[in-house]
């Protein structure tokens, strides 16, 4: 083990919000691992694929520096995905991370975590799920993600991978909540571009993970027998069975909804709506807001006023806040980076019957290809 | 505001990446706002290379690939007479009263129908002797990108030289920048041709001059004036 | 101390089951207990829904009666028929996925190692031939090749026996069982071999047909597993739904295939020799 770095715990509030921030021009990937750096983890675990694994090698880094105190490269994503949640079922921080094809092999893994009520923190660099071979960014994956269980925080850019990171151990840990944060960019527009990063100090970090203080017994033998412990494995068809798992989806589904409150408060509200007065309104997530923010800039230098809601958190979703913010809305567009569009199905599924607005299906891009700016305006604009 | 997309294209070798990461760390560095986005592909020698930087004196936002760039910067005609280029024909996307920058001594021969658009687009495109310049004066082609962005800052106003210089230091002396992993090898053979890093930084300098220079000669600093966000709108 | 967590506050404890109240007063927790004190004191497992002559499940009392402190265990388990009983001992059992019981069985050794550095915690994977040498595979020489310091016990029934017996890569060569209409094509694989290529610190093969050994096997794996390196116990548990072997026959069944291809098998690496050579066991 190596000597651990000394740092000063600090509340999150404090590391989100108050501690004094300085700015760098770094890459997405060294925006997630400096939050990691202070975020006082215990056991990172690395499994490489592109455009991923940059960030946990960086976070190797972080542990023969001593910030960090057990890291090992894993035999393949399920191995890491499920030595992680063996760690969090111990009490210990823990993340991971991983990409499209990754993601999809470790997806019986992902769906298991929030079953067993397991706080830890997922980074997702999204890209193309093959075939055919891609490492190309398209965030189709997060549509797997949508009905997985885990918290599910989509950031736009560089900045938000790094506070989303931070919050997302800060979320996970809540008792109210005691559920994995799977944190989310796209890959390579976010991971491997740079941006300005305003974050404090290196030598403030979250306090450690207080896990008897979360809703479920840890597997240390230090605590009454934990849950599955001594319960009959719940499979056979019998109604005790039924009853014991439609139990432990509704804890999930609570959960989810007991989250709102602290998600909203560690990322700043589960939206973000820019122009709220305007008729014409994109509502987006990840770097599609990027895209529409500089169509926003470019349709105002044309006289044109055009709203856009962010979406920074996809599970919970934002129904009550997309709801108010539609409800003047005449046209609305929804840019995504994937095919079968699952912003825009959930978008259509939230306002039904609760705005009067012309939802259109699209603009999407897939494969890889960035969603042009020109693009959003010609279908902002088509019905003129 | 001033904004620009500049798509840059060339063949691997020529250091197309570290030129976009130098020239937008320039931007950086005068107080604008910039961001890179290499085309990652096979990172092979005389391989199509790609790297897109976007360029403002302001709030920038887009991330990804550049669809539809107003400067696009040619290294080497390859990518025009061989296609060696991702996005074909090479002015693929351009948009109106765009320029268009050449790593040539003299004009390329182009189609009827490349003529065509390029006219119906309104481009301007400047053939440049790059690689000449380099060897007078850095003594090396290697400094060939650096006078391409020497170029374009001249052309753009945009970068100023003194940032241009801080960008090269931070490049060559400070840390970060680091293209690929192959360029870190690279900087090694590199020193051994330069000399000292800071003498590596004074001739890449003198390159960026000498563009800078030819540039003015050539009457293509006006341009300037006729760039800018309208482009970006159209 | 763990064993404090299972106790009742005082005035609480008359309101527990008998069977809870035996445990605390009369469980094996924090006791040095040898195999012939069995009879005197409540096991970790008495009760299960395992079938009728069940060579696994015997194996399995006898594999808990041999945890040298079963109050700082962790058992995993996988989907098979070894899970039916080890999730209703008294011990925290995890029951994770497909595949994952040897990567589960990382992250807990080394979460427990840096919350309590000064307090050995034993994690022991038990699980079927399906799980550990087809589906778990990768997990389990992965686990080995790191030198994950955990147990990995093998309850071999050569068959996919809970699923209503499927051919499983442990299956002997030429068996006609479901999926393998036409008789297995390749032998049994070799995982004892392959334990040992993986520099696994203590393997050994056995049938439960003497229950002295089972515990002195199962002891020396879980204290080898605590202080040097992975250690591997294959144990032959024949199923005989599948194999239709009768249930007052399963022990002369266990004694022919110890003599013909299953004979006690022991391989340990210098380091552990030395270990066991200084008395610890």
């Amino acid at each position: 083990m190596a000597n651990t770095v000394n740092q000063r715990v600090v509340t999150p509030e404090h590391l989100l919000f108050e501690a004094p921030r300085t700015k760098a021009f770094i890459t997405g990937s060294e925006a997630a691992s400096e939050a990691v750096r202070r975020a006082n983890v215990d056991i990172a675990i690395a499994y490489p694929i592109t455009p991923q694994s940059e960030t946990m090698e960086r976070i190797g880094n972080l542990f023969a520096e001593g910030y960090i105190r057990d890291y090992y490269r894993a035999e393949d994503e399920v191995g890491a995905f499920s030595a992680i949640s063996g760690a969090s079922r111990t009490g210990v921080r823990c993340m991971t991370a991983s990409s499209g094809p990754g993601l999809m092999r470790g997806l019986e893994t992902i769906a298991s975590w929030p079953g067993h009520r397991l706080p830890l923190v997922f980074l997702i660099m999204c890209r193309v799920i093959n075939a055919p071979l891609s490492i190309q960014p398209d965030n189709l994956e997060l549509d797997y993600m949508l009905t997985s269980g885990n918290i599910l925080l989509h950031g736009e850019n560089q900045q938000d991978f790094f506070d989303y990171t931070l919050a997302g151990f800060a979320i996970s840990e809540k008792c109210e909540v005691t559920l994995p944060v799977a944190v989310a960019v796209d890959g390579f527009f976010v991971t491997h571009a740079r941006a300005w990063v305003e974050m404090p100090s290196a030598e403030l970090k979250l306090p450690p993970r207080d896990c008897y203080s979360e809703a479920v017994p840890m597997i240390d033998n230090e605590n009454p027998p934990v849950r599955i412990a001594r319960d009959a494995p719940i499979q056979k068809s019998n109604f005790i069975s039924y009853q014991m798992h439609a139990a432990w989806q509704q804890e999930i589904h609570a959960a989810h909804e007991r989250s709102r409150k602290w998600v909203s408060r560690y990322i700043n509200g589960l939206v973000e709506v820019v122009n709220p007065e305007a008729e014409t309104l994109i509502v987006a997530s990840g770097s599609a807001v990027s895209q529409s923010r500089e169509a926003l800039r470019q349709a105002e230098e044309m006289g044109k006023k055009v709203g856009l809601i962010k979406v920074k958190s996809l599970r919970p979703f934002p129904t009550a806040e997309l709801r108010a913010a539609c409800r003047h809305a005449k046209r609305i567009i929804v840019p995504e980076f994937n095919c079968p569009g699952w912003l825009n199905r959930e978008v259509r599924a939230t306002l039904y019957g609760h705005s009067e607005a012309k939802i259109a299906d699209g603009p999407r891009v897939y494969g890889g290809i960035t969603m042009p700016t020109e693009l959003i305006l010609e279908w902002l604009f088509k019905s003129e | 505001m001033r904004r620009y997309n500049v798509r840059m294209a060339g063949v691997g070798g020529q250091g197309v990446v570290t030129a976009s990461h130098v020239l937008s760390n320039g931007v950086i560095q005068s107080g604008g706002e910039s961001t890179v986005v290499p085309f990652f592909g096979s990172e092979k020698r005389m391989a199509p290379v790609e790297s897109y930087v976007r360029i403002a004196d302001g709030k920038l936002y887009e991330i990804g690939e550049i669809l539809y760039p107003n400067v696009i910067v040619i290294f080497h005609s390859q990518v025009i007479t061989h296609g060696k280029s991702y996005t074909m024909p090479f002015y693929s996307g351009i948009k109106d009263n765009s320029f268009i920058l050449v790593n040539m001594p003299r004009k390329v021969e182009l189609s009827q129908d490349e003529e065509r658009e390029l006219e119906q687009k309104r481009a301007k495109v400047f053939y440049l002797p790059a690689t000449e310049i380099a060897l007078q004066a850095a003594g090396t082609e290697v400094a060939t990108n650096m006078v391409m962005i020497g170029a374009v800052s001249a052309v753009l106003g945009l970068p100023d030289l003194e940032s241009l210089e801080k960008a090269l230091i931070e490049r060559f002396l400070g840390k970060g920048l680091v293209a690929s992993g192959g360029t870190a090898s690279l900087d090694k053979a590199m020193e051994k041709n330069f000399g000292p890093k800071l003498d590596l930084v004074n001739k890449n300098m003198a390159a960026i001059r000498a563009a800078v220079k030819y540039a003015a000669e050539q009457g293509w600093v006006q341009v300037t004036t006729e760039g800018g966000s309208k482009q970006c709108t159209k | 101390m763990a064993l404090r967590t299972l106790q009742v506050s005082p005035g609480f404890m008359r309101f527990m089951p008998k069977e809870y109240q035996d445990l605390v007063e009369k469980g094996p927790f924090g006791r040095k207990l040898k195999l012939s004190d069995l009879g005197t004191y409540k096991e970790l497992l008495e009760e299960h829904p395992m079938c009728e002559g069940c060579a696994m499940a015997f194996f399995i009392r006898l594999a808990l009666t041999a945890l040298p402190a079963p109050e700082h265990t962790v058992i995993l388990g996988t989907a098979g028929c070894g899970r039916l009983s080890l999730s209703q001992a008294a011990i925290p059992f995890v029951y994770g996925n497909y595949c994952d019981t040897n990567g589960v069985a990382t992250g807990i050794k080394r979460g427990l190692a840096l919350r309590f550095p000064d307090q050995p915690k034993d994690v022991v994977v038990m699980a079927g031939d399906g799980g550990l040498a087809d589906i778990g595979f990768s997990q389990v020489l992965h686990g080995w090749f790191r030198q994950e310091k955990f147990t990995t016990v093998m309850l071999d029934n050569e068959v996919y026996g809970n699923t209503g017996g499927q051919e499983s890569g442990m299956t002997k060569r030429g068996e006609v069982v479901k999926m393998a209409p036409v008789g297995k094509k390749f032998d049994k694989i070799d995982m004892i071999g392959l334990a040992k290529t993986a520099g696994v610190a203590y393997i050994a093969r056995l049938t439960p047909t003497n229950p002295s050994r089972i515990v002195s096997t199962i002891r020396k794996a879980v204290l080898i597993a605590r202080e040097v390196g992975p250690t591997y116990v294959q144990a032959y548990t024949s199923c005989n739904i599948e194999y239709a072997i009768p249930p007052q026959q399963v022990m002369e069944d266990a004694r022919r295939v110890e003599k013909e291809r299953y004979g006690f098998l022991e391989v340990m690496s210098e380091e552990a020799k030395a270990f066991l050579g200084g008395g610890e066991v």
